[in-house]
């Protein structure tokens, strides 16, 4: 790569902001026609706000883009698309009522409305063939599975004659073979005037396909370099791993001086412990002692034709804490989903308290006792901070919910202060606490975390570990299921680690963090 | 359902016009007056379907431009005494200019809120209409001349059906299908593969609201006096959605059949003008919860179910 190539793409400086929050900050990123270059980074880093940002889905609140040395910054996505950009989003979103063929067609006479029809079926006919659906062609996209929606996304980004192909997590979700298919077609499309960008938390594709990668956190660009040397960054480990101290330096000094932190959670003395206890966690019925209080065993779950856990065996007892770890599309919050009943396994036996509870609908499960704080804190946006309390806690009499709102304030006196706020007013910090509390508030014998670090810095993720510490110590069955290794496992007192929808490892939390094999099923470096 | 190719069904189109250009030498008044309400509902279902079906612009502003198209055919004939035809053509550049005057505001609106916008304008142009004297005021406007004689009036009501059924069959069976359909379906994901989204739907609601005033203008010459209630009436945009809910939203032959269907159920219980509202009703819900494809989806699904049952 000489310094006097003109790039095919030029990105400077590009900032995207969400009010307060900054998805992309100040990133840079050149690209060559003729290669193949990787952006990986840990979840929430960004990435899909950069693929937008190219594409043109999302504005930049700074910065400017060059295609060819021209401005497209200020250009809708559909005149990016007619200036060479082709990108797939990383959950398809093809036409479902149109069949394959008529999808191809939106993009080929979109940018050349009177291509003569011979050429154009030409066209997508060798289209077709390259992303190997000919078979497919009359059917509609709502009959294809999950990995040839995938490549008709492909499909389509190309039926633009792009110059730029921006792929955002065309590996997510597949199994070992497909992948094995994904990188052959990502080769295939490889030609000397194209540019081609990989998102992918599939590390094998970016391995396998790109010379050059960029890791993405926290919407910075950590390093950029030979692919290989990426890999074996410590640093790079480190923010997949979620190593401690080894964020820090990566973190804006504006986050670690956040004041959210201080407001926080403060000390909880042993008062307030006793008042969590016994207002928020249901007693153990003594009788059920000896029953656990989830099983799990062979489960089978997924969406659609998407078939993400093959046989989960888990046995949770009152009063465990449980981590769950994994990659990203391991199937960690499909496991959550699916003890929540929000999905309906497709097989498999899964008991609460020796309930058979297989098929129920989820209002019926949280009944049981069972909490799930879900991934992106789903707070109620129209709601304030304390009807999004009190809606949880709706079966109790109005002084059993006064009591547990009380100790929900105790334990997150911020969540006081902003009572009268909405829901979403506050921060991410804050609002993670709110989903928190917001578990609590139907006395659960059982919370599921899912994701609760999510994009937080490191100082409030500390806070909302040390509130998760005292309800363990209070009692409360806790499920953790989480990408911050570290956090995760100084709580639990089992872990599994979860690896294409089956426990690919568990055991002791200390053991786990001493196994080769955890740095693997993260990074994939080990084969 | 692709039967029939864009020129076949061109085809088709013209033979039907043809022969229903004769029928009325054939036809008592009775008949022509059932034939011209069917030919001006057809008109305005086929616009509001190309909208809702095609481009997933769900409309209740038909009433709107309705009254537009009447109020400008008043006013050229009154004023200036143009010949219908170019009276019509006044309507239809109206109809158009008001739709791309309104649309970078109504654009901003997705979904359910564009729906509301339409309505919106649509009780605007009427307020306007009933406060305004220079437009009649309340009183409305009576024409100066006499209504031509009905047959020719039928004539025109065809034309203009045959016009609008073929802006459609032009954009439901070429490549402009493909387009106007991936903005209904995701305009996001369209804009990534290059479509302009604002323009397609800018371009079908320029069209339709076109058609849909020529209609209103044919409508008005027919009545000789136009009054805001009537013209810029709820019931127009009601009526149009009910009969394309009827026969099939975004089904070529959905409009046809639901504008026959209400006619003909309007006739046969004309004597009984509650029942009639109660009826109606009725007989939407049943549709819309046992055939959301209204009846041309119902007869699809029942003729494959055949097929499928004779091949097995």
């Amino acid at each position: 790569m000489s310094a006097s190539n003109v790039p095919l793409l030029e990105v400077f400086g590009i900032v995207k902001r969400y009010g307060g929050l900054v998805a992309i900050d100040h990133v840079d990123l050149q690209l060559q026609p003729g290669t193949i270059t990787g952006v990986i980074g840990p979840n929430g880093a960004g990435k899909s706000t950069l693929i937008g940002l190219i594409g043109g889905a999302v504005v930049a609140s700074e910065g400017s883009i060059r295609l060819d040395g021209r401005d497209i910054s200020r250009l809708p996505a559909s005149e990016r698309a007619r200036a060479g950009i082709g990108r797939t989003y990383q959950i398809p979103r093809p036409f479902l009522d149109m069949t394959v063929e008529e999808n191809l067609e939106v993009a080929q006479y979109s940018i050349q409305p009177f291509i003569r029809a011979a050429i154009a079926r030409d066209e997508r006919a060798a289209l077709l063939k390259r992303t190997g659906l000919v078979d497919a062609a009359s059917l509609p996209a709502r009959a294809l599975p999950l990995l040839r929606r995938k490549r008709l996304e492909v499909a389509r980004a190309l039926a633009l004659k792009p110059r730029i192909v921006l792929l955002d997590e065309v590996g997510a979700g597949l199994v070992d073979s497909e992948i094995t298919e994904l990188i052959a077609l990502i080769h295939s499309i490889a030609d000397p005037r194209t540019a081609i960008v990989i998102v992918e938390h599939v590390l094998r594709v970016v391995r396998e396909c790109c010379a050059r990668s960029m890791v993405l956190n926290f919407g910075k660009k950590l390093v950029e370099g030979p692919t290989m040397e990426i890999f074996a960054n410590d640093e790079v480990a480190a923010v997949y791993l979620g190593t401690g101290g080894s964020r820090e330096p990566s973190v804006s000094p504006a986050r670690v001086i956040d004041p959210e932190a201080q407001d926080a959670v403060h000390f909880v003395g042993p008062e307030a412990e006793r008042r969590v206890m016994t207002s928020l966690i249901a007693l153990p019925p003594v009788i059920e002692a000896k029953v656990p209080l989830l099983d799990l065993q062979g489960i089978c779950s997924g969406y659609g034709q998407a078939r993400v856990l093959r046989g989960i065996d888990l046995t949770i007892r009152e009063g465990q804490a449980v981590a769950i770890l994994g990659a990203n599309g391991a199937g960690k919050t499909t496991l959550a989903r699916t003890i929540s009943g929000a999905i309906t396994p497709t097989s498999g036996v899964l008991r609460i308290a020796g309930d058979d509870v297989l098929g129920r609908p989820p209002h019926r499960i949280a009944e049981l006792g069972i909490a799930h704080c879900m991934e992106g804190r789903r707070i109620f946006s129209t709601l304030t901070v304390q009807e999004n309390l009190l809606i949880a806690a709706r079966h109790a009499d109005a002084s059993a919910a006064r009591e547990r709102l009380g100790a929900v304030y105790d334990l997150f006196p911020v969540l006081a202060e902003r009572k009268d706020q909405g829901g979403t007013s506050m921060s991410g910090g804050q609002q993670q606490m709110l989903a928190i509390g917001r578990a609590l508030m139907a006395r659960p014998r059982l919370i599921i975390f899912d994701e609760i670090s999510l994009g937080l810095a490191p100082v409030v993720m500390d806070k909302l570990y040390d509130a998760l510490a005292v309800l363990k110590q209070a009692g409360m069955t806790l499920i953790i299921i989480e990408q911050d290794v570290d956090r995760a496992l100084a709580l639990a007192d089992h872990a599994y680690v979860l690896e294409h929808g089956v426990f690919g490892l568990s055991g002791a939390p200390s053991q786990i963090a001493a196994d080769p094999r955890l740095r693997h099923i993260y990074i994939g470096t080990a084969d | 359902m692709k039967i029939l190719s864009g020129f076949a069904e061109a085809g088709v189109l013209l033979g039907a016009f043809i022969l229903l250009w004769f029928a009325s030498d054939f036809v008592d008044d009775y008949g022509l007056q059932i034939a011209f309400r069917v030919l001006i509902y057809l008109t305005l279902a086929e616009s509001w379907n190309l909208l809702a079906g095609s481009v997933g612009l769900v409309s209740l502003g038909t009433s709107c431009f309705v009254g537009l198209g009447a109020y400008v055919a008043f006013g050229l004939l009154n004023h200036i005494d143009a010949p219908l035809p170019l009276v019509l053509l006044g309507c239809a550049l109206a109809g158009g200019a008001l739709a791309a005057l309104v649309s970078p505001a109504l654009f901003r609106l997705r979904g359910l809120y564009f729906t509301v916008g339409t309505l919106a304008l649509a009780e605007l142009l009427r307020l306007t209409m009933v406060n305004v004297s220079a437009f009649g005021g309340a009183m409305g406007i009576f024409m100066k001349k006499d209504p031509p004689p009905l047959p020719e009036l039928y004539h025109y009501a065809l034309a203009v059906a045959l016009i609008a059924s073929l802006a459609i069959t032009a954009c439901a069976r070429t490549r402009v299908s493909v387009i106007l359909r991936a903005v209904r379906d995701d305009e996001d994901a369209a804009a990534q593969m290059g479509v302009r989204p604002y323009r397609v739907k800018l371009g079908a609601f320029v069209l339709a609201s076109a058609l849909v005033a020529i209609a209103g203008g044919v409508q008005a010459t027919k009545l000789g006096a136009i009054e805001p209630y009537g013209m810029f009436g709820l019931q127009w945009s009601i009526d149009v959605l009910s009969m394309v809910i009827i026969g099939g939203v975004g089904l070529r032959l959905g409009p046809l059949v639901g504008a026959l269907f209400v006619v003909a159920l309007g006739e046969a219980l004309a004597d009984y003008p509650e029942a009639h509202v109660a009826i109606a009703g009725v007989i939407l819900i049943v549709l819309i919860r046992f055939a959301p494809r209204g009846v041309v989806g119902f007869a699809e699904n029942l003729s494959s179910l055949t097929k499928k049952r004779a091949t097995a």
